[in-house]
């Protein structure tokens, strides 16, 4: 294993473990609310290290680029559900 | 056992229970997000089959038009009648177990003599690929959509008119405000929306074209257009509209015209019935089937016989 | 290199067998929904390993489509009416 296939095992594992914790804030906290704070944040910072390790190991500025593009898009999609879902919710209430 | 065959296991096992969830639920509302995740699973099945086409395909159609038809239509339902349970009857049919029954025995037969089958033996793909070098096309799928079987492909464009025909005839138009779910006003929707809709003509358009090549081609370009009409329905930034006009009725027909003009007018050169020309006949005849694609899902997803823009 | 690659993979598709739980559990309809959206974003990472693991590069497309259109579905949820399935 080279330089470069360390840094990206380092970041995947990161990104694993931030998958892991959106997960498990899914299924541990309370209430609504606070299950979309921790999924729509942690999903998407795991996402971002997904995709640096991806870069790092293809070395290639296509795909890099490609990379970043579905990282701003999952960034986007959360930001949107995440507003839309939490107002869904609080209709619900009252 | 590798992790492959561990994956694939995982896959096999979740797309059955799934599906069983999906069937088996009685709140419609649950069935209809268990679909979603289902083809979400399905398209990470069909990458592990190596069948990357369908991937885009389970893509473009389960995550941009099919969940979100489902639940309009739920919506549709509620609308109509404010008292509808939330849960389907209790109880099943009586057939349900007999026909569970036969599926399973149908699947397990396939599946036991597909084991069987050597695969080197079954020439038609090998015959296919071969065929595939004297073309200038890269991509089998695309071949034999277009040049090997393109009487079905025809047909297919051909159902597809029929499709929007027959949901024409028994669908009373929906009314503006059922077929649009977000305020024009609120905040967020309106950002992801000019970058959704600009993004999905682009990609479209690479996938039409990198289909002759890799992975992609009409059906799912058409599929990507069709979601970026969703969401502009959506949104109300395309509401349904009466009479579909003249530019509505060509984008609707123009696969199959491109098609059958190009299949049948080459018989005045002296070739045989619907053998393409060239390239440049297959990038026609796919851009129109994208276009035909497009407009016929959105506008079954509309439940109108146009779109018009939302009234200044 | 492979190895991990795949290892990845199957570490990000058990954590959506948990999220199966969250979808059956509820107890709201923006839960099932939020649970929907895990699986959203998680199927795009195990798209992009995918891609790498068995260098099918159009796999980072099938990606692109699910992350480009996953606000779809979500704008017509937040048209159902709230209350209708909480239990």
């Amino acid at each position: 294993m080279n330089f470069q296939d360390g840094i990206a095992v380092v970041l995947l594992i990161a990104g694993c473990f931030f998958y892991l914790a959106g997960t498990v804030g899914l299924l541990r906290f309370g209430d609504v609310h606070s299950r979309l704070h921790a999924l729509t944040k942690a999903d998407n910072l795991g996402l971002m290290l997904v995709c640096a390790a991806l870069a790092v190991l293809a070395a290639d500025w296509r795909i890099s680029a490609l990379l970043a593009l579905i990282w701003l898009l999952g960034l986007l999609a959360a930001t949107v559900s995440a507003h839309l879902i939490a107002r869904h919710a609080r209709r619900g209430w009252e | 056992m590798d992790t492959a065959h561990l994956v694939d296991l995982l896959l096999a096992v979740g797309m059955v229970v799934l599906a069983l969830q999906v069937v088996s639920e009685r709140a419609v509302l649950r069935s209809i997000i268990l679909f979603v995740v289902f083809g979400l699973v399905m398209a990470l099945a069909w990458t592990r089959l190596q069948a990357p086409d369908l991937a885009l395909a389970e893509a473009a159609i389960g995550a941009g038009v099919t969940g979100a038809l489902m639940m309009m239509a739920w919506r549709r339902l509620l609308i109509i009648n404010p008292d509808q349970p939330a849960d389907t009857p209790r109880g099943r049919s009586r057939v349900a177990v007999p026909v569970a029954l036969l599926a399973a025995a149908l699947v397990a037969t396939i599946g036991l003599s597909a084991l069987n089958i050597d695969p080197h033996a079954n020439g038609a793909g090998l015959i296919a690929l071969d065929e595939l070098t004297d073309t200038s096309l890269g991509n089998p799928v695309t071949g034999v959509l277009l040049l090997f079987r393109n009487l079905d492909t025809l047909l297919e464009m051909a159902v597809l008119l029929i499709a929007l025909l027959g949901a024409r005839a028994v669908s009373t138009p929906a009314h503006p405000n059922e077929a649009a779910v977000v305020e024009t006003s609120a905040p967020l929707v309106g950002a992801l929306l000019a970058i959704l809709v600009p993004l999905s003509i682009l990609i479209a358009t690479h996938l039409l074209l990198a289909g002759t090549n890799e992975p992609g081609g009409a059906f799912q370009a058409g599929a990507v257009l069709a979601a970026g009409g969703v969401a502009l329905v959506l949104t109300a930034r395309l509401q349904p509209g009466e009479r579909p006009g003249v530019v509505t009725q060509l984008a609707v027909t123009a696969g199959l015209l491109a098609f059958v003009g190009i299949g049948v007018g080459i018989m005045a050169f002296g070739e045989k019935l619907l053998v393409l020309p060239g390239t440049w006949a297959i990038y026609v005849i796919e851009t129109a089937m994208m276009v035909s694609i497009g407009l016929t899902l959105a506008l079954l997803f509309a439940g109108a016989p146009a779109l018009v823009g939302r009234p200044k | 290199m492979s190895q991990i690659l795949g290892l990845a993979v199957l570490f990000l598709l058990l954590n959506l067998v948990a999220g199966i739980w969250r979808v059956a559990r509820g107890p709201t309809a923006a839960d099932r929904m939020l649970a929907a959206l895990l699986f959203g974003s998680t199927t795009v990472a195990v798209l992009l390993l995918m891609a790498e693991w068995m260098t099918m590069p159009a796999l980072r497309s099938v990606a692109l489509l699910f992350v480009m259109l996953a606000g779809i579905v979500t704008i017509a949820f937040f048209g159902l009416p709230a209350g209708k399935d909480e239990q």
